[in-house]
């Protein structure tokens, strides 16, 4: 195997991918999915909690209270978030069905130590944005009240609780688990994903287009042609990957131990492409081996997810500075992993140049 | 008749062709796989995902404390003397010591101590599900109840509160009063019932529910919820069972698209059009074996979950919005590599676009823009009605319904078997479908039809700039939402020029730019109109339908803008066609201020 041989296939491919202006399409898939998994992420928790939202909305609502005294009516007085007017159940109802109200709460005159529980009604709009948001804002009330009735039925309990003291944070962490431990490795692992969904196309489309023929008249042999195209796609990985770690980190958003994330996502994308590479040559027909491999590719990732140590949980665990020694074993791991693949990619190939010559 | 046994032909061709391709030995692999993956799926079920694994590091003094953290794999606990914990502080995450917590000022303690106050109160809530005395462990029930608002749809749905600056005393509500019954005392369901209750809506949390730890499951206790259950309902079990039907019908689109493209590699599909079977036939007969077996899979999917058969009424638009796309894909691109990244870019958009408007199923009307809405409100047993139906899938419909035609026109020799770029067979694609001799009608169809596209564009464009922050979100749609009406509505012209720079004589150019504009206004008006009222009520909503408003101005302003760009092509040709867009654009965009902002009064 020469090494310029293999140059000039993973040159030949670079050319074409840029050509096609193909691979801007599939930075731009990857941006796409990026932005919008944390829109779904920042955008619903940030609508349904009420802290980041408070930022947002200074307005009080309007709360309908019906029933007598009790410490959950003095509960929400002293709430900023909302102004409460003493009122009979029929007209508050009939206010909040002409959003006059943001909800109706009713107390009945059940004692705090009764031995039923205190069962109160809450009355709000149906299928209501507003709705979703003053409830976040009852439910802290609520809480508060629940662990005022349970203090004064407290030598009811028997079970013993171990006790922690929590202190309340001034907000922030929100999102930490979400970008580290999903967008991080998803990013990464994405242009692995890709590259190696590119392989299958660059060998079957030789197949196919029947333009093998003419690629083999060169001296170059078609191991080589094999081998220069898991160069190409494997050069694509860390590109982009690194791409996605700078484009985090002017964002703000600190990595650790960049570099050696870069590391294991380029030693275990490896596995990946070979695994596909096996697959096109097998098949020579783009629909069954994307099929094939495709399946083949949940299973792999699932499988990998449900081990302790995964590629994708050690990437986590370096951008949070947590990893230690396992990802030394995790990484020779995959190189194991990767010998054997390309010890079948290369008899594989042999395999399949030697019918081509008799042919 | 004629026409149907072609197309009866046509199918068991392509049954044939795919099966023997299929048989020879992808089957026996496919199944292996399926056993595999059926296999890992329980392995992952059982052993959970291992993703956040070791994230935080903490340090306790107290071995029930550890025992308790160490439960949640996120935590890695080391147990240690006080003292020794107190010095090393900065080494850890979050310390417990003698029952307190102490976390690190990083927005890594911020996380580690929420993740811990979760654990803790799950932990909390286990032990008080077996307390003898359940009421005095949990004292406080709400039982909830909706009210339909009153008011007219569209006040109501937006989300907005109504009520004018808050007053002192008690708001009076106007007309009859209708009696509301007290609510009873007590609860109707026995404390054993509620205990199980709590305990299965404990157990709920899965893996999957952490990111999303601020929306409670639904109570399975019906209506009565503890204080902590009390979160607006998120149908996160539905949306699952959404991605368990749009896996399939992605897969078996590709299948298609690549049936397509076959035909086009080495002119193999030459001979099937020398045939005299018409194109349309052709294109019906191979698409569909791919339908029925979509709607078969759909079909045993939903009987397998024990779900209404009413499922399969919303996802046949989508079934066709999948099919058409595939289509086009398979016509359009020149290699493999393209087809796969247009596929994977489409199937994406798609994907989003469905599941998106769905999460708010239960909350904002604004979900049932997406077919899936009514799939996740079937399955938990809430009613629809026709409107609904026509609502949320007209659009689909409308789509699929354009893009079969200018498949439909361009399945010919020439097109399939060209090797220009992409951008250029999009071109020649349009080209197919207006007409030479009725320029002027085409280009109003165009216009007209371009709408239900351009819409779609634009909520994906909501979508993506809702993560920046809020002035600059807005100003981003503002120029994009410009940006895709502009390029939708020149692109007739520019088809034309490019077809023939001759056709742009000043008379063409002027009729050919009204024709868009009344197109493209008739277009935005029977559609947005119709079915998208209750969207464009909110801010983003009026930066997007802003022309609804009256009928000449906007009329005025969409001929202005396509004259510009026009007028650019005539003037410096094909070049000119970026700077007029440009120039456009911003026109849009000033007008669009000019009427939210009022900046220019």
């Amino acid at each position: 195997m020469k090494i310029n041989h293999l140059t000039i296939i993973a040159k030949k491919e670079f050319r074409g991918l840029l050509n096609e202006k193909t691979i801007l399409l599939a930075i731009l898939l990857q941006l796409f999915i990026a932005l919008f998994s944390s829109f779904l992420m920042v955008g619903l928790t940030s609508m349904y909690d009420p802290s980041s939202l408070s930022k947002y909305s200074h307005s009080r609502y309007s709360i309908g209270y019906v029933g007598n005294e009790s410490q959950l009516l003095t509960n929400l007085k002293a709430s900023p978030d909302f102004r409460v007017y003493e009122m009979d159940l029929s007209t508050a109802v009939a206010a909040l069905g002409q959003r006059k109200l943001a909800a109706v709460i009713y107390v009945p005159d059940t004692r705090p130590d009764a031995q039923d529980p205190v069962k109160i009604t809450l009355y709000s709009l149906q299928n209501d944005l507003q709705t979703a948001i003053v409830d976040v804002k009852l439910k802290e009330i609520f809480l508060k009240y629940e662990q005022e009735l349970r203090n004064i039925r407290s030598d009811r309990l028997h079970e013993k609780v171990i006790e922690l003291h929590i202190q309340k944070t001034s907000g922030g962490g929100d999102f930490f688990e979400f970008v580290y431990g999903l967008l991080i490795p998803l990013l990464v692992f994405m242009p692995a994903i890709i590259a190696s969904a590119l392989v299958i196309d660059l060998i079957t489309e030789e197949y196919q287009h029947e333009t093998l023929e003419t690629l083999l008249s060169t001296p170059i042999t078609f191991v080589e042609v094999v081998w220069g195209k898991v160069l190409a796609c494997e050069l694509i990985v860390p590109i982009q990957a690194g791409a996605w770690l700078l484009l985090l980190m002017l964002n703000g958003i600190a990595i650790k131990n960049a570099i050696l994330i870069l590391l294991q996502v380029l030693v275990s994308s490896l596995i990946l492409i070979l695994l596909a590479t096996l697959t096109a040559l097998h098949y020579r027909e783009r629909t069954a081996a994307q099929f094939i491999f495709s399946t083949a590719l949940v299973i792999v990732i699932l499988f990998s997810l449900a081990l302790p140590v995964n590629p994708l949980n050690l990437i986590t665990r370096l951008a949070v500075g947590t990893a230690g020694m396992e990802q030394w074993l995790l990484l020779g791991g995959t190189m194991l992993v990767i010998f054997v693949l390309a010890y079948l990619t290369q008899w594989y190939a042999k395999r399949i140049s030697k019918t081509h010559k008799t042919s | 008749m004629g026409t149907l046994t072609d197309i009866a032909t046509i199918a068991r061709w392509e049954v044939k062709k795919s099966f023997t391709m299929l048989g020879r030995d992808v089957l026996p692999f496919a199944i292996i796989l399926f056993v595999l993956l059926v296999v890992v799926t329980a392995f992952a079920a059982q052993t959970g995902m291992h993703l956040q694994d070791g994230m935080y590091v903490v340090g306790v003094d107290d071995p029930q404390v550890a025992d308790l953290l160490a439960s949640d794999a996120r935590f890695t606990v080391y147990s240690m003397d006080a003292p020794v914990l107190l010095k090393n502080q900065n080494a850890f995450d979050l310390i417990v010591v003698k029952g307190t917590v102490y976390s690190s000022a990083t927005e890594k303690g911020k996380a580690a101590q929420k993740t811990l106050e979760r654990d803790y109160s799950k932990y909390v809530n286990s032990i008080y599900n077996t307390e003898n005395d359940l009421f005095a462990a949990y004292p406080l029930w709400i039982d909830t109840q909706s009210v339909k608002s009153e008011l007219n749809f569209l006040a109501t749905q937006s989300g907005q509160y109504i009520s004018a600056n808050p007053v002192r005393t008690a708001p009076v509500p106007e007309g009859e009063i209708k009696t509301i019954p007290t609510p009873s005392a007590t609860l109707a369901i026995s404390k054993e019932e509620l205990r199980a209750g709590l305990v299965q809506s404990n157990a709920k949390n899965t893996q999957l529910s952490r990111y999303t730890e601020t929306l409670a499951p639904s109570s399975p206790i019906g209506d009565f919820k503890t204080p902590s259950q009390l979160s607006p309902p998120l149908p996160f079990d539905s949306i699952i069972l959404i991605f368990v039907f749009i896996f399939p019908l992605y897969f078996t689109s590709q299948f298609f698209m690549m049936s397509i493209m076959n035909e086009r590699i080495e002119r193999k599909g030459e001979i099937l059009l020398s045939t005299p079977l018409r194109t349309s036939s052709i294109i019906i007969g191979k698409l569909l074996p791919y339908f029925f077996g979509m709607l078969a899979i759909c079909t045993v999917l939903t009987f397998y979950i024990r779900a209404s058969p009413l499922i399969l009424l919303p996802l046949i638009p989508v079934i066709f919005f999948f099919l058409a796309n595939a289509l086009l894909i398979g016509m359009l691109s020149r290699s493999f590599k393209e087809l796969s990244f247009i596929s994977i870019f489409f199937s994406t958009v798609a994907t989003c676009y469905l599941f998106f408007p769905s999460i708010f199923a239960n909350v904002h009307v604004i979900s049932l823009i997406s077919p899936l809405t009514l799939i996740v409100l079937t399955i938990q047993g809430s009613a629809w009605t026709v409107t609904d139906y026509l609502y949320s899938t007209s659009l689909f419909w409308l789509t699929s319904a354009v893009l079969f035609y200018i498949a439909a026109r361009n399945f010919k020799e020439e097109r399939l078997f060209s090797e220009k770029k992409l951008f250029t067979r999009m071109r020649e694609f349009l080209s197919e479908i207006l007409s030479q001799k009725h320029p002027y009608v085409s280009l109003f169809l165009l216009s007209g039809f371009s709408i239900p596209f351009i819409f779609m564009a634009q909520m994906m464009c909501l979508v993506l700039f809702f993560n920046i922050p809020m002035p600059y979100s807005l100003v981003f749609l503002l120029l994009f939402a410009a940006l895709i009406e502009e390029i939708a509505k020149s692109v007739g012209i520019y088809t034309m020029y490019a077809r023939d720079p001759a056709f742009l004589t000043w008379k063409n150019l002027i009729l050919g730019c009204a024709a868009t504009a009344i197109g493209f206004l008739v277009g935005e008006k029977l559609l947005l109109f119709v079915t998208l009222a209750q969207i464009s009520d909110s801010i983003f909503g009026s930066i997007l339908f802003l022309s609804l408003g009256s009928l000449w101005l906007p009329l005025l302003l969409h001929f202005t803008c396509v004259a510009i760009v026009a007028c650019f092509l005539k003037t410096w040709g094909k070049k000119g066609y970026a700077p007029g867009l440009v120039i456009a654009m911003v026109v849009h965009c000033l007008y669009n201020l000019y009427f939210i902002l009022g900046w220019l009064l």
